[in-house]
């Protein structure tokens, strides 16, 4: 079912929307002048060497991405990449050196102080890896915060508050105050305080990173089911690669401020750019992310030709079942043509890693 | 000079200073008999003379100084009325002795819980009994309004310094002075703006604890946790919304820590305005120390001890009471508003039955154990002095004849451009060049002002005071650092010893020692251990414990722990402790002017009692500013270069 939402907003992606979050050239630069170094040739040296030269720490250089409306977009990497400071270039937490930032058309690095909190308060908002909660609010006023100080009535923010409770399964902890509560019910009154204004767009800062295994896989399973109900266009930050597959539909993996590959889980893996990528994604279960069309190839003289027929786009994982009880290769098509067949020893390989 | 150790360089600078002061001794000391004033001194008389003659004359008198001694003066007055002194045509206050002790106790009762005010009461009710009723309420009258004027200026100025880096810079270095500057130095300039009397009081103590409660209030405001801060901002709070719905609901115990230590620092600093003539305790203390009568001194100085901790346990109770967020069952809340109500109700009646009934308004005459507690002390000061002779007197010569002496001939005995090369060698030595000019510029300074050899009798007691300080204090700072059991023991003792105001030390060791300077030295030692164990044993505590694991899992014993672990990385701690503590040591020093210790001290302090000696007295004043910046700089640079 996930996939099918992902397959659905891919699709949407392509289908030429205009985007709804685009990044164009974004610079941050720390340091001496740091405007020098924005497209000068000392940008290309290593992180320690531009240091070394001119005193300055590139935390972002040239980034540019689109994000369609309702994709998930995960921006992976190690820490020390920059993707901290990137999602808060998106919101001018941290001011960018250089570059623009369109959000639904509106460059937001050149909105002034004023059309900068309208924007916060009403189309985009963030989660935190820390939460950031209230810690003298109780539940229902932490939510509600975003809507107070955009003036609302205590009763209706109230109502509104109480919603999002429901929506994030918070009910029966409205009146808690955020100490009382595990990491993962806080991270849950961090995402309903985030879904509050119903924003266009949602940041979502490592959020999962300072939870229990147990309670990030319950947390990664409520993102899921959120974007599937409400349709939020998000970007998502994680260092954690079976997260960014698990929840995203297209995935930009950083390294050292830049980023070195945007794709799909299933492009990562199968046409990783470089022996970086490479490097990253080889823990993944292949099976898991490749989808038929990664293991469909013509078949041998003396393999039968009459088993099942397979979508080229199913998942590997998802389709094993069929393969694996039908004696005869699966034949694999697209869009009715005909790309190849898939064997259960095809399968086994792949999932034993020796393919 | 890089090859040579730090450590024989200053040997090296040392023999050759006992040398010199050996061959020279007693020529060029720039001594000044007690009485006479240099050209300078009595220039600077004069002018403190004519300011005072214009005082009806001059623009700035009349637009500035008075309008502002009055308005404060005022203020101060409404106070005293309400709790102290006879108010309009009555013979009582607005609010006799009864109706104090019910608001006391109900105030305690609803900020934190009952065992505390039933703690205030008594301290109060001991006041009383103390005969100190009416310099009690003197005393709590002007801390009551210093502390509200120091929080009106304070805590707006603190936040604006929290949220600006800019404020923040401008301010640091007035902060950092305001921490040297020693008590004493604070009293004759603001005197003589605006006259002996409330108002100087209570701007002197306003000056002295405004820092305080600037420090305090912005550290909190940075200190935050910075994540809802950043969440807020990401939500499109505005600047106020922030700081009115974020940072200051999550700085409220900071900000009310801060206050404790402002209300504390504003106690310890009215006693000691009696100079100024504050009205309140510090003024029966004074006295005895006058008279030299250690018993009377008790009396007072143990109404001063049960205020100051009346106070800090009623503050820091009400801050304990904010530690968290999550208010009590609904049940709880209704329970506490029964309480509080209840209470408030018999407050109210308390202070009407207190207006109505005399013996209720003025402390009866009867009560009073103060010619017990006079005699009680004077002769168990009179036993210790007769029978423990040998560790009172014998401590105090063994210390004046091998110690004290010795160093004060190499200091203030030795040509005065002897000692200020050597000391300018040591500042170079152990702080780097820049900290060796800053010595020399105001070293000379102090050459200038008349005062030189003055100054190192000063600087001579206070080196002692450290020395011994730091010897007791590490030694204490170490076990606490080390033993959680010895912590508990020894915390109440360092909590109290932080908060009593310094003045009171000095009483008990009058009686131990009698009028001389080594009264000033124990008094220095006694009020500044507290903070260098304090910070002595928060670096042996922050030493990482995996640094002690690996080296206990090497085999070392004990003794090797401590000097080769935990002593080398708390080196910084130590050396700030000296620091501080050598602050303190000077601050204590100066005031031991009173019993005996010579020095820039008592100059200061005679210079308010004798009209001619007034210009001295402020030279000498700003001698010990000299001197406190110089010893300041020299100690932060050695602590910056470990």
């Amino acid at each position: 079912m996930v996939e099918e939402q992902r397959s659905a907003s891919a699709s949407s992606a392509s289908a030429g929307r205009p985007p709804a979050v685009s990044v164009r050239g974004l610079w941050k630069v720390y340091g001496p002048n740091p405007l020098s170094i924005v497209g000068s040739p000392d940008a290309t040296l290593s992180r320690s060497e531009l240091r070394a030269k001119t005193g300055c720490t590139a935390a972002v250089s040239d980034v540019s991405f689109d994000v369609a409306p309702g994709e998930v977009f995960v921006v992976m990497g190690l820490s020390g990449s920059g993707k901290s400071t990137l999602i808060r270039c998106l919101t001018r937490l941290v001011e960018p050196t250089a570059g623009e930032v369109f959000l639904d058309g509106e460059d937001i690095s050149k909105a002034t102080p004023q059309r900068l909190r309208e924007l916060r308060r009403q189309h985009f908002s963030m989660v935190f890896q820390h939460f950031g909660l209230l810690p003298h609010r109780k539940v229902i006023d932490n939510i509600a915060y975003p809507l107070e100080i955009n003036g609302m009535k205590k009763a209706e923010r109230h109502a509104r508050a109480n919603e999002v409770i429901e929506l994030v399964g918070l009910h029966g902890y409205s009146h808690a105050f955020p100490e009382q509560l595990s990491g993962g019910m806080q991270q849950r009154v961090g995402l309903a305080r985030a879904l509050a204004v119903d924003p266009q767009v949602l940041f979502l800062d490592e959020p999962f990173s300072a939870l229990d295994p147990l309670i990030r896989r319950d947390m990664q399973q409520e993102v899921i089911r959120l974007h599937r109900e409400l349709g939020k266009t998000m970007v998502f930050i994680t260092h954690d690669l079976s997260e960014a597959v698990k929840v995203g539909d297209r995935i930009a993996i950083m390294r050292d401020g830049a980023v070195v590959q945007i794709g799909t889980p299933e492009e990562l893996v199968a046409l990783p750019i470089d022996d970086y990528v490479a490097n990253f994604v080889r823990d993944i279960a292949k099976s898991h992310v490749l989808t038929l069309k990664y293991l469909a190839r013509p078949a041998q003289s003396d393999e039968d030709m009459d088993g099942p027929e397979l979508a080229a786009n199913m998942i590997i994982r998802d389709a094993a079942e069929i393969i694996l009880q039908t004696h005869k290769p699966v034949r694999v098509s697209e869009n009715g043509k005909f790309l190849g067949i898939v064997s259960s020893e095809d399968v086994l390989r792949l999932i034993s890693g020796v393919a | 000079m890089t090859h040579l150790k730090k450590s024989h360089l200053l040997i090296g600078v040392g023999l050759v200073w006992i040398t010199l002061s050996r061959i020279f001794q007693g020529n060029q000391t720039l001594e000044l008999a007690t009485s006479e004033n240099t050209s300078f001194t009595s220039s600077v008389g004069d002018a403190a003379a004519s300011i005072r003659g214009n005082r009806t004359k001059s623009a700035a008198f009349i637009y500035f100084f008075n309008p502002i001694r009055a308005a404060i003066t005022g203020f101060v007055e409404i106070i005293r009325s309400i709790i102290s002194v006879p108010s309009g045509n009555s013979i009582i206050p607005v609010i006799g002795w009864f109706g104090v002790v019910a608001i006391v106790a109900f105030t305690v009762y609803a900020t934190s819980r009952l065992r505390t005010a039933i703690l205030a009461v008594s301290l109060l009710l001991a006041c009383g009994a103390l005969g100190m009723w009416q310099f009690t309420m003197d005393t709590l009258a002007m801390t009551l309004a210093s502390v509200l004027l120091s929080l009106l200026v304070g805590i707006p100025v603190g936040i604006w310094a929290g949220r600006s880096d800019r404020v923040l810079k401008i301010l640091t270095p007035f902060l950092d002075l305001a921490q040297i500057l020693p008590t004493l130095v604070y009293l004759a300039p603001l005197a003589l703006f605006f006259l002996i009397g409330t108002a100087s009081a209570t701007i002197a103590t306003m000056v002295y604890s405004i820092p305080i409660a600037i420090r305090i209030t912005a550290h909190a405001i940075r200190n935050l946790n910075q994540s809802p801060i950043e969440a807020a901002l990401s939500m499109g709070s505005t600047p106020t919304q922030t700081l009115t719905k974020v940072q200051l609901p999550m700085a409220k115990q900071m900000i009310i820590l801060g206050i404790n230590q402002t209300v504390m620092a504003a106690l310890s600093f009215v006693v000691i305005a009696a100079l100024i003539g504050a009205p309140g305790l510090g003024k029966p203390v004074v006295d005895a120390l006058i008279i030299r009568n250690v018993g009377q001194g008790f009396v007072a100085g143990f109404a001063v001890v049960f205020v100051a901790i009346l106070l800090d346990r009623s503050t820091s109770a009400a801050a304990k009471a904010q530690e968290s967020f999550i208010p009590l069952t609904s049940q709880q809340i209704r329970r506490g508003r029964i309480k509080v109500g209840l209470s408030g109700l018999l407050a109210i009646a308390s202070i009407f039955a207190s207006r109505s009934v005399l013996s209720l308004a003025v402390w009866p005459g009867s009560i009073n154990i103060s010619q017990q507690v006079e005699d009680v002390t004077n002769h168990a000061t009179k036993w210790i002095t007769t029978n423990l002779y040998i560790f009172t007197v014998g401590f105090k010569d063994f210390i004046s004849n091998w110690v004290l002496n010795p160093l004060e001939t190499l200091l203030a005995f030795s040509p005065w451009f002897v000692t200020l090369s050597a000391i300018v060698f040591i500042a170079a030595v152990i702080g780097g060049m820049r900290v060796a000019m800053l010595a020399t510029g105001l070293l000379t300074l102090i050459v200038l002002s008349g005062l030189w050899h003055e100054a190192m009798i000063t600087l001579t007691q206070t080196i002692v005071a450290t020395l011994l300080t730091m010897a007791i204090g590490i030694t204490l700072g170490i076990w606490v650092g080390r033993s959680s059991s010895a912590e508990k023991v020894l915390r109440p003792f360092l909590d109290a010893g932080q908060t009593l105001p310094a003045f009171v030390y000095l009483i008990p060791m009058l009686g131990l020692f009698g009028p001389t300077r080594f009264t000033a030295i124990a008094t220095g030692i006694v009020y500044s251990i507290p903070v260098v164990v304090k910070i002595v044993s928060e670096g042996i505590r922050s030493v990482p414990i995996a640094m002690i694991e690996a080296a206990t899992v090497a085999g070392s014993t004990v003794r090797q722990i401590i000097t080769k672990v935990q002593l080398p990385a708390a080196k910084r701690s130590i050396l700030l402790a000296t620091n501080q503590g050598m602050i303190f040591v000077l601050a204590v020093v100066v005031i031991g002017g009173f019993v005996g210790s010579g020095g820039l001290g008592y100059l200061v302090i005679l210079g308010g009692s004798k009209p001619e000696m007034q210009g001295k007295g402020l030279v000498a004043g700003f001698a010990i500013l000299l001197l406190g910046v110089t010893i300041d700089r020299i100690a932060q640079a050695s602590a910056r270069r470990t």
